[in-house]
């Protein structure tokens, strides 16, 4: 089974960095936040301690602001919980949504600096998937990264898993447009993931909406 | 002295601008580099604090845009993390890069500094 990972070389081992690299980033802010307004309330107490008023309303505003970032850095820290125990079993079953969910989290980051929105959409029957899911993570983020240097600042893609009598489909729309070939940095790596996951790839004639056939 | 936070998270700047006026100095923040741009053009500004990476734009390029604006002003980078990029930004003529969570007292230190040397 290990060979799944062989197959895909440094591609999955690039993927995993990007994902951690990210999280990090975001923690770093999270932390930078919780600093500032460990501060602030230091600020305030210096102040206090010669006499200046306390504003209740900046004391509640600093106590919001913990909260935030303390969930914030909970949902974070469970999406990484989640990518990383995706390694632990080369074949389960997966439900598509759930997935889908995840990995649009991890890559929100990446879209975001490019003032591009990811939305995932639920469908009417849970879609369950059988095969190795951070093979899937893999290949799902690959196509995430496609289609967002193929669309401009302000846009929203949509991830939409389906199921048809034929077979599972994920569709990610709201493209600006995929020409040919399409602007992939990692043939390679792409090519890679999904042979190792017997997935097909197509576009519609637009290049607006990529499909994977996952089976 | 009149000083510039750019970030996009709200909470940091907002927080981080609250703090550096309790150190006596003038501080206007922006979330967005289109912000910052409008705020650069009504007043002068000796200095600017800018976060490397803001969605659509990087610390580096705003810096090149409000260097048409605001010719002598002095710049500090702030970043999530160190990388190659960032060492690179705070070496050239900016007054060097800070990494998240910050010091206060250093930025008050190195925004002094800049100061200085203007």
């Amino acid at each position: 089974m290990t060979a799944q990972y062989d197959g895909i070389g440094g591609s999955g081992l690039q993927f995993f960095g990007k994902v951690s690299a990210s999280i990090s980033h975001e923690l770093k802010n999270v932390l930078a936040i919780i600093n500032e307004n460990a501060g602030l309330l230091e600020d305030l107490t210096f102040a206090a301690r010669r006499g200046a008023p306390i504003d209740p309303d900046k004391l509640d505003r600093t106590v919001q602001n913990f909260a935030k970032q303390i969930h914030r850095a909970d949902e974070i820290l469970k999406n990484m919980n989640r990518f990383a125990h995706s390694v632990d079993q080369f074949e389960c079953r997966v439900d598509l949504h759930d997935l889908v969910v995840l990995v649009a989290n991890l890559a929100a980051r990446k879209a975001a600096m490019g003032r591009i929105l990811i939305e995932t959409k639920t469908p009417a029957q849970p879609i369950q998937f059988i095969g190795n899911p951070f093979l899937l993570e893999n290949l799902v983020w690959l196509c995430l990264e496609l289609a967002i240097a193929a669309t401009g600042s302000g846009r929203t893609l949509t991830l939409i898993p389906e199921k048809t009598a034929t077979g599972i489909l994920l569709h990610i729309s709201g493209i600006d447009g995929l020409g040919e070939p399409l602007p992939v940095h990692d043939a390679a790596g792409l090519e890679a993931v999904r042979a190792a996951l017997g997935a097909g790839m197509a576009t519609d004639p637009a290049g607006n909406t990529l499909t994977l056939r996952l089976g | 002295m009149r000083i510039l936070l750019v970030d996009d998270e709200t909470e940091f700047v907002a927080t981080l601008a609250e703090r550096l006026s309790f150190r006596n100095m003038e501080v206007d923040y922006a979330t967005k580099a289109a912000e910052a741009i409008e705020l650069a053009a009504r007043k002068t500004y000796d200095l600017a604090v800018l976060d490397m990476k803001m969605p659509g734009i990087s610390g580096i390029e705003l810096k090149e845009m409000l260097k048409k604006q605001c010719p002598g002003m002095k710049y500090i980078f702030l970043t999530g993390h160190g990388s190659e990029e960032d060492y690179r930004a705070g070496s050239s003529e900016a007054s060097g890069y800070l990494v998240k969570p910050i010091n206060i007292d250093i930025l008050v230190t190195r925004i002094k500094k800049a100061l200085e040397a203007k």
